[in-house]
C-alpha cells in the first residue's frame, strides 16, 4: 500500500491513548484501530479534521505516501 | 431462474390451498395433530433460538424445515479486529445482537418476525488466515421450508454496511 497511516507515531508523540482520541474524535476505538492499520476503505476530510484538531498536528503528519 | 422457481413454489402453494377442502375436514384427528406439530414446532424453535448452541440444529443439512443461505467474504483486517467491527454494525443494523463468543469467534444476530416474514438467525463465524479474515456466514430461517430470498438479500444489505463502515 502507498498510503501509509501513522496514527499511531503521532499518538505516541502526543503521549495519547487511542481510547482517548476516540472519546475527542468521536469515532469508534474498533475504527481508529482499523485506520491506524490502514485498512480502512476511505477517511472523510472531517474525520480527518477531527483528528488533527485532536492531536494538533497536519494531515501530513497522520498520511503519508511512501513508493 | 431464481424468478421461475418462485413462481413455481407460488404456483405449489396455490395448488396445494386449493385442494384443501378435499383432505381438510372439521376436527378430523390427523389433521389436529399436524397441526398441533407444527404449532409446537415453531414454538420449540422460538424458544430455542436466541442461543448459540444451537447453531448446528437450525444450521444443519437434515433440518429440512429450516431454510439456510451460506456466505463467505475475505476482509484484509485481523479477525479479533473485524469480530469488534461487526458487533458495532450489527449493533446499527436491522438485525438485533442475541449472543457473542470471544472465544469461539462467533456471533449469532436474529431478525425480528414481521408479518412479511418469520424471522431468520444469522450466524456468522471468524477464521484467520495470516492477517486476513474469512467470515462465513450462515442465515437460517426460523420456521420456513422454502425462502424468497430474503436472508440473502439480508446477508448482502449486512455485508454492505460492513463495506460502508470502513469508511470512516
Amino acid at each position: 500500500m502507498a498510503i501509509v497511516v501513522n496514527l499511531d507515531v503521532m499518538l505516541a508523540k502526543r503521549k495519547m491513548k487511542l481510547k482517548e482520541l476516540s472519546e475527542k474524535v468521536g469515532v469508534s476505538t474498533v475504527n481508529l484501530s482499523i485506520l491506524k492499520q490502514g485498512k480502512v476503505k476511505a477517511i472523510r476530510f472531517s474525520t480527518l479534521d477531527s483528528i488533527c484538531l485532536a492531536l494538533d498536528c497536519q494531515p501530513g503528519d497522520i498520511l503519508e505516501y511512501v513508493e | 431462474m431464481k424468478n421461475l422457481k418462485h413462481i413455481f413454489i407460488a404456483l405449489l402453494i396455490i395448488v396445494i390451498s386449493g385442494l384443501s377442502s378435499y383432505y381438510l375436514e372439521p376436527n378430523n384427528p390427523i389433521m389436529m395433530t399436524i397441526s398441533f406439530l407444527i404449532i409446537g414446532f415453531f414454538i420449540f424453535n422460538l424458544i430455542i433460538r436466541k442461543t448459540l448452541s444451537f447453531k448446528n440444529y437450525f444450521t444443519s443439512q437434515y433440518n429440512l424445515l429450516t431454510t439456510k443461505f451460506r456466505s463467505e467474504k475475505l476482509y484484509d483486517i485481523p479477525k479479533e479486529l473485524m469480530f469488534e467491527k461487526v458487533i458495532e454494525v450489527i449493533n446499527n443494523s436491522n438485525f438485533k445482537l442475541v449472543e457473542t463468543d470471544k472465544d469461539k469467534f462467533e456471533i449469532l444476530a436474529i431478525s425480528t418476525i414481521t408479518f412479511k416474514s418469520w424471522g431468520e438467525n444469522l450466524y456468522i463465524s471468524f477464521e484467520a488466515e495470516g492477517n486476513e479474515t474469512i467470515m462465513k456466514f450462515c442465515s437460517a430461517t426460523l420456521f420456513q421450508i422454502y425462502s424468497w430470498g430474503k436472508n440473502e438479500k439480508n446477508i448482502t444489505n449486512l455485508l454492505n454496511e460492513i463495506e460502508s463502515s470502513l469508511i470512516i
